[in-house]
């Protein structure tokens, strides 16, 4: 095919390689269809394919809206109709399988790693089989050139999804074992013991203050008599999927379906996504509710006639409230998303759409500060540390020095590549994905909101260099960057690819792309959840989060729970300190590494244990065998990330020595202290 | 095309059923499957309430779903308020109240023609119908197939997964305990518990400031606890070993209590 002929297609086919009209034109916008709704048209069409596949495909025009649904307008669009010519050699049924295989052979890692073979090179090999199995069709289909119907995209969506989901599933498949799954288990367990929300939980104190996740997961147990791990599962599996359905569809609504699978296999390759965002969380939960927010959003601020608004707006606010009744952090992102999409909105000129979407901001913003004055005044006391961790770093990086980096061992270096490369190429696709909507997209509001919304990829590399755990920040602020990040980066990739095809074979063209597209999607497994040393479900390991779990230790929280009552200030270290707060409901503390490290104790340790009013310490002798496997040994520890060997013994046996206390459990590994008869408690 | 009100006679059921079955007693499976019933019918309800049924495909569902999952926050939050205890009750009420409200709502809408039934949500012009697909193939019986291949493939990894997990081997422990009783300070638990995997024996000898006081020989099964409660004295000392047998020569475990008094 010439250029010539391209050409001439593409003007045949109408605007969809320029879907708006002209910057100045902004009446042109939004115009009514039949319904008197705006057609808003996608970046890249329903029926869309890229241009060297055009040749071969049949086309008939059929004008229909972003919605699909029928009608005229301005912005007709061509429909490309299917035929064999363009169907894909990879039916979904088949990536379905490949998929399901894919989980099968990584719970046969997990269980390889289950009985003994957590070590294992074979066992490290299957489960990046297994992974490959799952990714690999997925993303390949859904960056191929052929025609994708708009229920393959969806469905490879959800194969992805559901896929990882069952991959989580099969590394703890039966109990929670994730420091933050536990807090909110103890939660939900609270709320049904009570019938009360609101209540205590000395773990993590501000959870009980956002109760949306407990609430629908006592309301499942009660109602079905299930346990509440299982209801749990329910929850937060469901909630995942929807999320990432929420994701796809305003994606979709904003540029079309292509576009929208593309931009959710780059957000798939979110770190936290896969793990972290499927966790019995309260974020995985509220991220339902903010996706609902902003495709509601999306909905009411379309030209459209008052009743149909109506149903929409109560959606968006049943959807904002939910959101800030489930999750702090997740509500304030979602006021910011408003601000920036009615910010986008008027930079795009679109004057309607901006007071929509101002008024849903100024709704979303009065209902999480009436949240937090009057139900959750905690708050603010929550991320006092995380701001001034932050405040701190960039005061650090401005008078000229880098302020900390994570306690965490670095890991691999194939894996710290793997990130550096991964980062470098999405902050090339963002200056590429704005240069095209500029270009071609500045008149569209939500693709102006999102280019500056994406701005926040930078920031939080920036937080990750410079802030007292910012690795830890970054990742839950991920969640939120990536949205517009992988968007913007699907414009860039798409127009990159489309640019590709008139210059090299289409097969280069998608091989490249599946490059690209598998080295943000392994990064996000490699540098995500579970960290390399617990890749594989295995024996105990010292300040191994999940892998740090055991009968042992589960034992010594519920011993404590009945035979000393809850709510006991519990010294710890790292691996024991969510099992006592969970299974144990006690009130373990957090910085108390002053008591474990030094053979003796002092007046001064005595003194600081009484102010904080120590009752119990909780002594792991494996402490004194391993060093951390996340590069410390308590939840606050000062020496994080330098030790080069374990504990001394003695460091730990000191508490033995001490008059007044008394060693009221041993279980082998774990011992506990009552520390009240040395008077550091009351 | 008759206007059929289908859906609305099916989660108004499905709440009446629920009721039904939770004051009979019904089996655990049936509470199970209309509970989640119980819970998914208010989203699809208030979505047909809410969203023009020109809205159809994910969107509709995601929308259906996440309204299903929204219900119990922010009712949840509300009944609380109300000083309403959240238990089953409470949230089977809320639920079936919502789903019967959205139901005469819906009935109300569509009487007016507001609203049409789902048969008409898409009509048959091959225009109207886009989001159901129509540009995708039919589901041939070999991909419908692979697909239930890889549903019961999926299932074999769980299964797999939780057997796994059934068999991993961790190391065995034996708890030892004596701690005072929260309620009375003079006297104390003293238990033991056998996590060893399989049947074992101990001694348990206590000592009171340092004599032999009683001994005890047990036998526990893995799994198994033991326990008493002793009699303590504020300034004296007991203390408890336990061997494991047939070794005498070294405590196994070991725990005492201290002079509670500080200083």
């Amino acid at each position: 095919m010439t250029a010539a002929s391209r050409r001439q297609i593409r003007v045949q086919e109408g605007p969809d390689h320029t879907p708006y009209p002209s910057p100045g034109r902004p009446s042109d916008l939004h115009p009514a269809g039949p319904g008197g709704r705006s057609q808003r048209p996608a970046l890249l069409d329903e029926g869309d394919t890229y241009p060297a596949q055009r040749s071969t495909a049949h086309r008939t025009v059929t004008g229909r809206p972003a919605d699909g649904r029928p009608g005229g307008g301005r912005h007709r669009r061509a429909q490309i109709t299917d035929t064999p010519a363009t169907r894909a050699y990879l039916p979904i049924s088949v990536v379905a399988l490949s998929a399901a295989t894919g989980v099968l052979v990584v719970a046969g890692a997990y269980s390889a790693g289950r009985l003994g073979y957590a070590n294992s090179r074979a066992a490290d090999l299957a489960y990046w089989l297994g992974q490959a199995l799952i990714v690999i069709p997925v993303a390949s289909r859904l960056l191929s050139l052929k025609f994708l119907a708009a229920s393959e995209t969806a469905a490879l969506v959800v194969v992805l999804t559901v896929a990882e989901y069952l991959v989580k599933l099969c590394y703890s498949p039966t109990g929670f074992a994730f420091v933050d799954e536990l807090a909110h288990w103890r939660s939900t367990v609270n709320l049904l013991h009570t019938s009360k929300l609101f209540t205590v939980n000395y773990m993590l104190p501000i959870s009980p203050r956002y109760p949306g996740l407990e609430e629908v997961t006592s309301a499942l147990t009660s109602l079905t008599g299930l346990p509440v791990f299982v209801s749990g599962l329910i929850v937060a599996g469901v909630a995942h999927l929807l999320f990432v359905c929420l994701l796809y569809v305003l994606f979709r609504h904003i540029g079309g379906r292509r576009l929208a699978g593309v931009a959710v296999l780059i957000y798939s390759s979110n770190p936290d996504l896969p793990y972290f965002g499927s966790m019995f969380v309260y974020e995985t939960l509220a991220v339902v509710f903010f996706g609902l927010a902003l495709a509601a959003a999306w909905r009411v601020a379309e030209r459209q006639p008052a009743g149909r608004r109506a149903g929409w707006l109560t959606i968006a606010i049943l959807a904002i409230a939910a959101t800030t009744v489930t999750h702090h952090f997740t509500s304030f992102m979602l006021v910011a998303a408003l601000v920036l999409v009615s910010v986008g909105s008027l930079l795009a000129g679109d004057r309607y759409s901006a007071a929509w979407l101002a008024a849903l901001a100024l709704v979303s913003g009065g209902v999480v500060v009436c949240w937090v004055m009057f139900i959750a005044p905690g708050t603010v006391r929550y991320f006092q540390p995380a701001a001034a961790g932050l405040l701190q770093g960039f005061h650090a990086l401005l008078a000229g020095r880098f302020f900390a980096a994570s306690s965490a061992p670095p890991g691999p270096l194939s894996n710290q590549a793997l990130a550096a490369v991964a980062a470098l190429a999405m902050s090339a696709l963002l200056p590429a994905g704005w240069w095209q909507v500029w270009r071609h997209h500045r008149r569209q509001p939500w693709v102006v909101g999102m280019a500056i919304g994406s701005l926040g990829w930078y920031v939080i590399v920036v937080i990750r260099l410079v802030a007292v755990d910012g690795n830890e920040l970054a990742a839950r602020a991920a969640t939120f960057v990536f949205i517009p990040a992988s968007l913007i980066a699907a414009i860039a990739g798409v127009r990159i690819m489309r640019a590709g095809t008139m210059r090299w074979r289409t097969s280069v063209v998608t091989a490249v792309a599946l490059v690209c597209a598998l080295t943000f999607l392994f990064n996000g497994l490699v540098n995500g959840w579970p960290p390399y040393w617990e890749r594989l479900p295995g024996p105990h390991q010292v300040a191994g989060f999940e892998r740090s779990v055991g009968p042992e230790e589960i034992a010594a929280g519920l011993w404590a729970l009945s035979a000393l009552g809850p709510g006991n200030r519990f010294a710890t270290d790292l691996g024991n300190y969510p099992v006592l707060g969970s299974y144990g409901d006690q009130n373990p503390l957090r910085d108390v590494a002053y008591l474990y490290t030094s053979p003796r104790q002092t007046p001064s340790d005595g003194l600081r244990a009484q102010a904080e009013g120590v009752r119990y310490a909780l002594v792991d002798w494996r402490l004194a065998r391993s060093l951390p496997a996340d590069g410390k040994y308590f939840p606050v520890d000062p020496h994080a990330g330098k030790y080069t060997h374990p504990l001394p013994i003695l460091d730990l046996t000191k508490f033995g020595h001490i008059p007044g206390v008394s060693r009221v459990y041993d279980s082998g590994n774990i011992v506990i202290y009552d520390l009240r008869g040395a008077g550091h408690a009351p | 095309m008759r206007r059929s009100q289908a859906d609305i006679a099916v989660t108004a059921a499905a709440s009446a059923a629920y009721w039904a079955a939770a004051m009979l007693g019904a089996p655990a499976t049936v509470m199970t499957v209309l509970g989640i019933a119980l819970i998914v019918c208010p989203g699809y309800v208030w979505a047909e309430v809410l969203v023009s049924p020109r809205v159809i495909g994910l969107e509709r569902v995601a929308v259906a779903a996440s309204l299903s999952l929204a219900l119990p926050v922010l009712g949840g939050v509300a009944i609380n308020a109300a000083g309403i205890p959240l238990h089953r009750a409470a949230w089977a009420g809320l639920l079936a109240s919502a789903i019967l409200a959205g139901d005469a709502l819906l009935l109300a809408l569509r009487r007016t023609g507001r609203r049409a039934p789902p048969s008409r949500h898409a009509p048959p012009s091959r225009h109207a119908s886009p989001s159901r697909h129509k540009d995708a193939p039919p589901l041939a019986a070999w991909h419908a197939a692979a697909v239930g291949v890889a549903v019961v493939i999926a299932a074999g990894a769980v299964v797999l997964s939780l057997a796994s997990a059934a068999k991993q081997a961790y190391p065995g422990f034996t708890q030892l305990w004596l701690s005072t009783s929260v309620r009375n300070a003079r006297v104390a638990a003293l238990g033991v518990g056998n996590h060893q995997g399989g049947t074992s024996r101990y001694r348990l000898v206590l000592l009171r400031q340092g004599h032999v006081s009683t001994t005890w020989n047990l036998t526990l099964s893995d799994g198994q606890t033991w326990q008493r409660m002793i009699p303590v004295t504020d300034g004296y000392s007991v203390a408890a070993r336990l061997y494991r047998l047939p070794d005498l020569a070294r405590p196994y475990r070991y725990v005492t209590t201290e002079d509670q008094s500080p200083g």
